[in-house]
């Protein structure tokens, strides 16, 4: 009961820091509460708690960040508007003279500005992020024929270079190519293996140093050398085991001086030699030397605007690629998704969609064409299924703040409905990690086929023309095992063919349901 | 919007880089480890324990390491924190601020004993 009591006056706090600490903060009181039991002590407890709350409530709220105030109206704008009252003062003199010259120039920023439209380059949302995350989600739509939704095969993208140069990757392991953006965004292999292109970054560097025959380079030692040395300072810099990556290092170079590489001589085999010598030393799949038969650009390719508003026009004929989103018999709600995409364009869709499906006493993803997508997409159809933020377990990303869903959504009526996920062995990447922490936190049924098995953590690097290594970045925390569904895919709790999971989830549910 | 300042150091963020000089401890134990070492003064509270992490978790003088159980408190994971390089120097400089503080009060004779 008293941790009820307390758990409503942690309310009082504003939404960032119970997204951050809340949890931590009641754990906290039921760790007082249970070492400080009997009169005195319960009562020191209680007036410790409420001259906290006087204290910091206030002092939270004058501290707020800006960007985390416009994070917590901008959701509540989707259902109740709540407006944070900050401050009772004027603004000071100085202030209003600063604030008329800042808008004097911001005014005077976007006349110049329209008045050279041939010349503005737009602003990009995603300039923060990695270059690959934007190229990779793009330039999946640079071809019809290339799309997130991919047919069987599931090689991942190499997240330094381009799409249309990863086509020719070459993993250093024959099996299978790890490499992968952050972005959860796949491509088809069948596209993959078709001859394409350059791309048009990377014009200047088709002077390539290594000699090409017959599709694949001749290496001499000094060429290798090259190679390692690039290597090195790639893991050293990048790798996220210092102490492995320096490692790692000795044993490249031992390795050469003792003459084990003198031997291979085709840049394929050579990075699948290099592969092996560092997965001896740490047995990281995500670490791989990579061979690109065609030029790898000196740069990243960014997204231009035509593919910023081809993506945003693809998304709008695909609904978002919500391709039903239905209310069944028994008032079950069913969302057929067929990726997680960028929220930036998406958002209002996907809100709508779980709006509609607001009310229903159970609800279906039905996620068995679901290639993957944006983790920030995954990670915000997951926040309707919880009332408290809820640890979001992503292996491409580091542990941080904002590993937690945005948990309660205003309106919201989904956090304690039963929720089932249909999936087959083509759900992959993005889809695996909802199916995956829903069944972890027991929070959803699976039912349908062991899903595809893509959890790749690796970021792309680019050593020369032709070498890159995919070298994972992260050390994400997970909190529910040692091991993810890297490879082996998502176990689903009920075994039945993808063809007939609709049928099983819809039986289930309704069997679950309450009887009217 | 003002940010949180730690110029000067608040107490309670001195008492927390102290109790992390030590050993690695989450929240609760950096509470009783607080309230240990200033003899049951200063219980912090959750609001202004987490909030002064968080300030001090922004400006790296701490920092998170991995999630787990404390044996003793039972299975729940829980965030532990570190104190960092730069945190312990701050921790110093403030320290010996104070020192410097005792060793005037002691020349005005406001205060008895050694000098420290």
């Amino acid at each position: 009961m008293s941790e009820k009591i307390y758990a409503l006056l942690l309310r009082l706090f504003p939404s960032h820091f119970r997204e951050a600490y809340g949890e931590e903060s009641l754990q906290l009181f039921r760790d007082r509460a249970r070492d400080e039991r009997g009169f005195f002590p319960g009562v020191r407890l209680w007036l410790d708690l409420l001259s906290d709350l006087v204290w910091s409530v206030p002092r939270e709220y004058f501290h707020m960040q800006p960007a985390l105030i416009g994070a917590s109206a901008y959701r509540r704008l989707n259902g109740l508007p709540l407006f944070f009252i900050l401050g009772d003062e004027s603004p000071r003199l100085g202030a209003l003279l600063l604030g008329s010259a800042c808008s004097l120039a911001a005014v005077g920023t976007i006349s110049v500005l329209i008045s050279h439209v041939g010349s503005y380059r737009p602003f990009r949302p995603w300039t923060n992020q990695p270059q690959h995350t934007a190229s990779a989600r793009l330039s999946a739509f640079k071809s019809p024929a290339t799309h997130a939704v991919g047919n069987a095969g599931e090689k991942t993208t190499a997240s330094g270079s381009p799409m249309n140069s990863a086509g020719s990757l070459s993993s250093g392991d024959a099996a299978r190519s790890d490499t992968q953006s952050n972005a959860i965004l796949i491509v088809d292999d069948s596209e993959s293996s078709r001859p394409q292109t350059p791309p048009s970054g990377a014009q200047n560097a088709v002077a390539a140093t290594n000699r090409v025959v017959n599709g694949d380079a001749t290496l001499d030692a000094s060429e290798r050398h090259r190679v390692i040395v690039g290597a090195i300072v790639t893991l050293k810099e990048h790798y996220v085991y210092p102490d492995l990556a320096q490692k790692m290092a000795s044993a490249l170079l031992a390795r050469e001086k003792n003459g084990e590489d003198d031997k291979v001589t085709e840049g394929r085999a050579f990075a699948a030699l290099l592969t092996r010598q560092m997965r001896e030393v740490s047995p990281d799949k995500h670490l791989e030397m990579v061979y690109s038969q065609d030029p790898l650009p000196q740069h990243p390719t960014e997204p231009t605007a035509e593919e910023l508003a081809r993506y945003r026009e693809a998304m709008e004929k695909q609904n978002c690629t919500f391709e039903k989103v239905e209310i069944l018999p028994s008032n079950i709600g069913y969302l057929k998704l067929n990726s997680f995409p960028d929220p930036s364009v998406c958002r209002q869709t996907a809100t709508a969609a779980m709006a509609s499906v607001n009310h229903a006493d159970a609800i279906i993803f039905d996620l068995r064409d679901n290639r993957g997508g944006e983790p920030e997409m995954v990670a915000l159809l997951a926040s309707y299924l919880f009332d408290h933020p809820e640890y979001w377990y992503n292996p491409r990303e580091n542990t941080t703040q904002k590993s937690w869903t945005r948990s309660p959504v205003p309106g919201n009526r989904l956090a304690d409905k039963p929720v089932y996920g249909l999936t087959s062995a083509r759900t992959f990447s993005g889809a695996e990690q909802f199916c995956y922490d829903l069944k972890m936190l027991k929070r959803a049924t699976l039912i349908g086929e062991t899903t595809g098995g893509g959890a790749h953590s690796g970021v792309f690097h680019r050593i020369d023309d032709h070498f890159g290594m995919g070298i994972p970045e992260t050390k994400p925390i997970n909190p529910f095992s040692k091991t993810d569904w890297a490879e082996t895919g998502v176990e689903p709790n009920v075994k039945v063919k993808a063809a007939d999971a609709l049928e099983t989830a819809v039986k289930l549910a309704r069997s679950r349901l309450p009887k009217k | 919007m003002p940010k949180r300042k730690l110029d000067p150091l608040p107490s309670a963020a001195f008492q927390i880089l102290l109790s992390l000089a030590g050993e690695d401890l989450h929240g609760y134990g950096i509470m009783r480890q607080v309230a240990e070492q200033t003899d049951g003064r200063m219980r912090l509270g959750p609001g202004t324990l987490y909030s002064s992490i968080q300030t001090l978790l922004e400006e790296k003088f701490i920092e998170e390491v991995d999630r787990r159980e404390d044996a003793k408190l039972g299975q729940e994971r829980r965030r532990y924190y570190r104190l960092t390089s730069t945190g312990r120097k701050l921790a110093r400089s403030e320290a010996e601020r104070l020192a410097d503080l005792l060793r005037h009060a002691r020349a005005k004779k406001i205060l008895r004993g050694d000098y420290v």
